[in-house]
């Protein structure tokens, strides 16, 4: 068994009505208790808009976001899957392609001696 | 599940409870701030409640507009006693009594009041009603009313440019003040819910969602005891009457369903039941309104078992006592279709000369379609779906389009 992480991508909800949220919380619900009845989350987080950057040998700190908001990360989920199919398989429900929103999967790397 | 611990529309109403409960503490001039915050709190809610729900959403989503008032006051730098004591009138109440529930209630009452100002135009307190105290978003209010988004916008805006300009008091009128004013909020509700009701389509699911709302509405209106009088109840009654035939309007594949061809059994009876109280109640003072008898028309067909059973003579009588509170080319349309049914065609006939068509305005084709009804009843095909042909042409509503050329296949 692999583990995966699925990352969230934009889709800002200004726009969204108070019916809308609760709609769309709704999805997100039924799709992490998919997850959890199957048993494959490892992880998983939302993540503030703010960013602290810091870089350079000075450590210069910044503060971000640097990227538009349709391409700040939101959060993500660490996932044990087989396959990065069964993954992207997974990665249908997601809740918010509709208003923009993507994601991105990236397996975890595994060290094996 | 989470079906079982949100309950339908909950942030949309908790969205009207929250705006409410801090334009008590901030005023109106603040309106837009607070409808920001509010909005601010429902997407920290997402994002929380992703994973697990709270035991109990409403009650945090409260908790977190107290914090947030909370923030707010501190932000604007209100003096340490005004987070102690807010001046409501001649008593002040405690901070934290503000967030218990009958109070929750007299703040949602003031957002109707307030909306229902006579400063604004009426068609800005529909759209203003809808976005403070029912929670839509501009996208949703459009739809419902069928607008652009743009002219809901402009409306929005004039409306909280006068509410904070206008000075208005955030308060529920008072004495004689409170009995004019209130006509007017009845008024909004009425035609908040007839927007929903006499529509179809598309967008039926949000219209549906209209007519709850002026439910809701007339019962938080209902939940002060000064309030609580015969017109009140007629109107409440109405929609109950009305709302209990919604799903039974359109068929399975979207048609309209008229009276005659609805299935009587899906008529939802919890509210006939709660309609039928409320109209004991609204004939307990004495007083009619034209709200009474248009819940006596709708209480008269869903008495009625089937189509053929209607009380028409009932319905007829009224229909004018209606006609005589409120005279309206409308009014007299009904009048004559009634007329048609108890085949009393010359007298249908001489009312329907009475109408001029067009101020009928955008109804202008349910003449033509009475027209048509009454020349199918006295055997003259060739004129019925001569009038039909017109109706046919006039009328905007797809649905309802489709509607009257099923009647025409069937002359």
């Amino acid at each position: 068994m692999k583990e995966f992480m699925m990352i969230f991508v934009g889709a800002p909800y200004d726009d969204l009505s108070p019916q809308e949220i609760q709609e769309r919380l709704g999805k997100w619900f039924a799709w992490h208790g998919k997850m959890e009845a199957a048993g494959i989350i490892k992880s998983s987080e939302a993540l503030q808009p703010k960013v602290k950057r810091i870089s350079g040998e000075d450590r210069v700190v910044a503060d971000g976001p640097f990227v538009e908001s349709k391409e700040v990360v939101g959060g993500f989920y660490v996932i044990r899957a087989e396959s990065v199919e069964k993954v992207i398989e997974i990665a249908q429900d997601f809740p918010e392609y509709d208003i923009g929103g993507s994601v991105e999967i990236r397996e975890v790397m595994t060290f094996d001696q | 599940m989470i079906e079982d611990k949100l309950v339908d529309h909950l942030f949309r109403h908790q969205y009207g409870k929250m705006v409410a409960i801090l334009t008590r503490i901030f005023g109106l001039s603040n309106l837009e701030t607070i409808e920001d915050a509010v909005q601010d709190t429902f997407i920290v809610a997402m994002h929380k409640w992703r994973n697990i729900l709270p035991e109990n959403p409403e009650a945090w989503l409260t908790l977190a507009a107290k914090n947030r008032a909370i923030d707010l006051l501190r932000k604007i730098k209100a003096e340490q006693t005004r987070i102690g004591k807010i001046e409501s009138g001649t008593i002040s109440i405690s901070f934290n009594e503000l967030f218990l529930d009958h109070e929750i209630e007299d703040s949602q009452l003031r957002m109707i009041f307030t909306a229902c100002h006579p400063s604004l135009h009426p068609k800005e307190q529909i759209a203003f009603a809808l976005k403070t105290i029912s929670g839509f978003n501009t996208k949703e209010i459009a739809s419902a009313l069928l607008l652009k988004e743009e002219t809901i916008k402009k409306r929005l805006t004039r409306a909280r440019k006068l509410v904070s300009q206008k000075n208005i008091s955030f308060e529920i009128p008072k004495h004689g003040d409170l009995l004019r004013r209130l006509d007017r909020v009845l008024e909004v509700i009425y035609l908040t819910f007839n927007e929903g009701f006499h529509s179809n389509g598309k967008q039926l699911l949000i219209r549906k969602d209209l007519c709850g709302e002026a439910i809701r509405l007339i019962k938080i209106v209902l939940s002060k005891k000064d309030l609580r009088i015969g017109k009140v109840y007629a109107l409440f009654a109405l929609m109950c009457f009305h709302a209990s035939r919604l799903d039974s309007r359109i068929g399975s594949a979207g048609e309209i369903l008229d009276l005659k061809n609805q299935d009587r059994s899906k008529w939802y009876f919890p509210l006939i039941r709660i309609g039928n109280d409320a109209m004991i109640k609204a004939v307990e003072d004495g007083s009619f309104t034209s709200y009474h008898y248009e819940a006596a028309i709708a209480g008269e067909h869903i008495k009625a078992k089937t189509f053929d059973d209607t009380d028409w003579e009932k319905m007829l009588l009224w229909y004018e006592n209606l006609d005589t509170l409120q005279p309206s080319p409308l009014g007299l349309l009904n009048k004559s279709i009634v007329l048609i049914q108890l085949n009393r065609l010359d007298a249908a006939k001489d009312i329907l000369n009475t109408i001029e068509s067009k101020d009928l305005e955008q109804r202008a084709y349910l003449y033509y379609a009475t027209l048509s009804e009454y020349c199918k009843e006295n055997k003259n095909i060739k004129d019925a779906i001569e009038n039909l042909d017109i109706a046919i042409s006039m009328v905007a509503n797809k649905t309802e389009k489709a509607y009257l050329e099923q009647k025409k296949k069937n002359l």
